[in-house]
């Protein structure tokens, strides 16, 4: 399994870089993640998206559907892409150290 | 182009059989007819191909390169055991028959080359010639198990290099068919891509990640293959009532449970997490027509997908149960599929042929449905509010499979304007697969999508792009390709993206019951979201 460095830590990603456990996941993960998914400097914006996600995974163990994320958050789905360019799932959901999405998505 | 020469290439040499060159390919219709413009097949990483065993420029499967002696017998020994299970009544009772057909009557004519999607956007690759792949299977059979002289059938060295590229190549078809529809004899390829797909699985535990342990095995486990319990479908059901609710101004409610209903509805889970206009548009037209229907929270129930059909006849049965029990304990009469096709092929198709007794219960596609509602004329429309060129995709599951082509072109005549429709060429029976068929449309793993979308998603591609050739290709006239499945519409939307053709062209896509909603006299006009995806 690939391996993922942060600070001093390893943490084992799958072939699309998401990371294994979620549950080592914290805010110097998501900075490391976020520069994967070519964001520079993580915004107030970034982090108002990535924490819902977090905050949802945590509650029901599987992400939120897109249209939640974007009336929860107030973000439009164009401007979720501007913040995550390979989007709220495969973007938003890796930074936030959600599992890759499954099923027909 | 690197291709290879001879099927028996298969067992020689190390690495890659095949590379496309995206200059060897046919250019798309305008505005992507620059074959420098378009984006590369991003190589794989070296340690990658050092690991796995690679078969051309990607990987579906990942099967590791066996280490010792032992790990090559064991994948040539695995392989050997499961086909010849294959062709043992007992083990393979469902598919023996077409197997036997298609193994024993080719005539090696090759008329089914040209219908496949694969091979001729490929630049005519060797590899992807329907017919490669079979003939493998084929002289495997004739030799290791039927222990026939190899004078007759020809040659095949059965080294582990055969088995790993073989499976790996059984991932390179979308099992659309259209290769055993234009057969004279009716050889089935895809079956016989399938079944090696089988032996792998279900014999040698050989099996991609996301339709496998995502797959079937989550769906299994939690009741769905998106990972929602049926709390949380509950949940995001409710979220779409309202949502819904908000865009059209009817207030709907989505039964869940109902005894004795008439319909059991049953959608693909994706639907419901992706694309959430889908099952809300359902409930309004099922509710505006007065249909007694309801959804049913039963494990894997709220879930119409059944991987299996791409790959394994166990998780096929275990998920196709799970789904009948649910609509016997409802006491439905009929079980209707939502806008997904291998969920049509799942029950429809299969099961109804081997499930039996208190678990037989009619199944009908939603298409069928929608045009009994239309024709019905309890609900009004107006087709003006449709007034934007729309061409429709017809899924292999639905349409070549069942020959189901009339009803979902009946109601887009009555929600769109007669002039703004545009047929592909070619379409019904004869249509091309999205190019997502048979899993890839979920499977995105290293640079699969690139792979899949210079491939396999291609010809569908060019089709639309030639539908819609004649319009003003820009954002400013937004144009709809209708893809009445989960799976092709996954694909239709990451080809869109690939290719960037929402902001080149103004190409977008939906399901058909969308249609429906965007033209109902009842609802607040603009159901559609252009912006949205």
């Amino acid at each position: 399994m690939p391996e993922f460095k942060v600070g001093d830590r390893v943490l084992d990603i799958d072939e699309d870089g998401f990371i294994q456990k979620p549950e080592v996941w914290d805010e110097e993960v998501a900075k490391a993640l976020s520069k994967t998914e070519g964001v520079e400097q993580m915004s107030e914006n970034h982090w108002k998206l990535v924490n819902y996600l977090r905050q949802y995974y945590l509650e029901y163990g599987v992400a939120p559907m897109i249209r939640k994320l974007c009336k929860a958050t107030g973000f439009k789905l164009n401007e979720i892409y501007e913040l995550f360019p390979s989007g709220p799932a495969k973007g938003a959901c890796k930074v936030a150290g959600l599992p890759k999405p499954t099923g027909c998505v | 182009m690197k291709q290879p020469k001879n099927v028996k290439d298969i067992s020689r040499g190390d690495g890659p059989l095949s590379s496309v060159e995206i200059r060897d390919q046919i250019p798309l219709p305008p505005p992507f007819d620059k074959l420098e413009d378009e984006p590369a097949i991003r190589p794989l990483a070296k340690d990658v191909c050092e690991k796995f065993v690679v078969v051309d420029d990607t990987i579906a499967v990942g099967i590791p390169k066996p280490k010792t002696k032992e790990e090559e017998e064991k994948l040539v020994n695995g392989f050997l055991d499961g086909l010849r299970k294959c062709f043992n009544a007992a083990d393979n009772w469902t598919f023996l028959q077409p197997l036997m057909m298609s193994m024993e009557h080719c005539a090696k004519c090759q008329t089914c080359n040209e219908a496949c999607h694969i091979y001729e956007e490929s630049g005519h690759n060797e590899l992807y010639r329907p017919t490669f792949r079979s003939e493998i299977v084929r002289r495997i059979y004739h030799k290791y198990i039927k222990k026939h002289s190899t004078w007759v059938h020809g040659d095949i060295d059965l080294n582990w290099k055969t088995v790993a590229r073989l499976i790996e190549l059984a991932y390179r078809c979308n099992l659309c068919r259209r290769c055993a529809q234009t057969c004279p004899i009716g050889v089935d390829n895809a079956l016989l891509a399938r079944e090696i797909r089988k032996v792998a699985s279900q014999e040698m535990g050989i099996v991609p990640r996301e339709i496998h342990d995502d797959g079937s095995m989550l769906q299994l486990k939690v009741g769905s293959s998106t990972g929602m319990n049926d709390i949380v479908v509950k949940d995001n059901i409710e979220f779409i009532d309202e949502d819904t609710a908000e865009r059209t101004g009817i207030p709907i409610k989505t039964p869940w449970d109902v005894e004795g209903a008439d319909i059991l509805l049953i959608h693909n889970a994706g639907e419901i997490m992706a694309w959430p206009e889908n099952p809300g548009a359902f409930a309004t037209v099922f509710q505006a027509a007065g249909l007694s229907w309801t959804l049913s929270s039963d494990h894997a129930a709220y879930d119409g997908i059944n991987y299996g059909v791409w790959y394994d006849d166990v998780q096929f049965a275990r998920v196709a149960i799970k789904h009948a029990q649910a609509a016997a304990r409802l006491g439905v009469k009929r079980i209707v599929l939502g806008e997904c096709g291998h969920a049509h092929k799942a029950l429809t198709v299969i099961a109804d042929k081997v499930l039996t007794g208190g678990l037989k219960i009619p199944v009908e596609s939603a298409f069928t449905v929608l045009h009994e509602i239309v024709k019905s004329g309890k609900i009004k429309f107006d087709k003006s509010r449709n007034d934007f060129p729309v061409t429709l995709h017809d899924p292999c599951n639905v349409v070549r499979l069942m020959g189901i082509v009339t009803p979902q072109r009946e109601v887009i005549k009555a929600v769109v304007p007669e002039h703004r429709f545009r047929e592909m060429a070619p379409h019904g029976c004869e249509n091309y697969c999205c190019g997502g068929g048979s899993g890839f449309a979920i499977m995105s793993g290293r640079n699969f999508s690139d792979w899949r979308h210079h491939l396999t998603g291609r010809r569908k591609f060019r089709q639309i792009l030639e539908a819609f050739q004649g319009e003003e290709m820009d954002k400013e006239h937004p144009k709809y390709v209708c893809a009445p499945c989960s799976n092709c519409k996954g694909q239709i939307r990451d080809i869109i993206k690939y290719y960037d053709a929402w902001e080149k062209a103004g190409i977008s896509y939906g399901g058909l019951v969308e249609l429906m909603v965007n033209a109902m006299v009842d609802a607040k006009p603009g159901f559609i979201d252009w912006e949205w995806h």
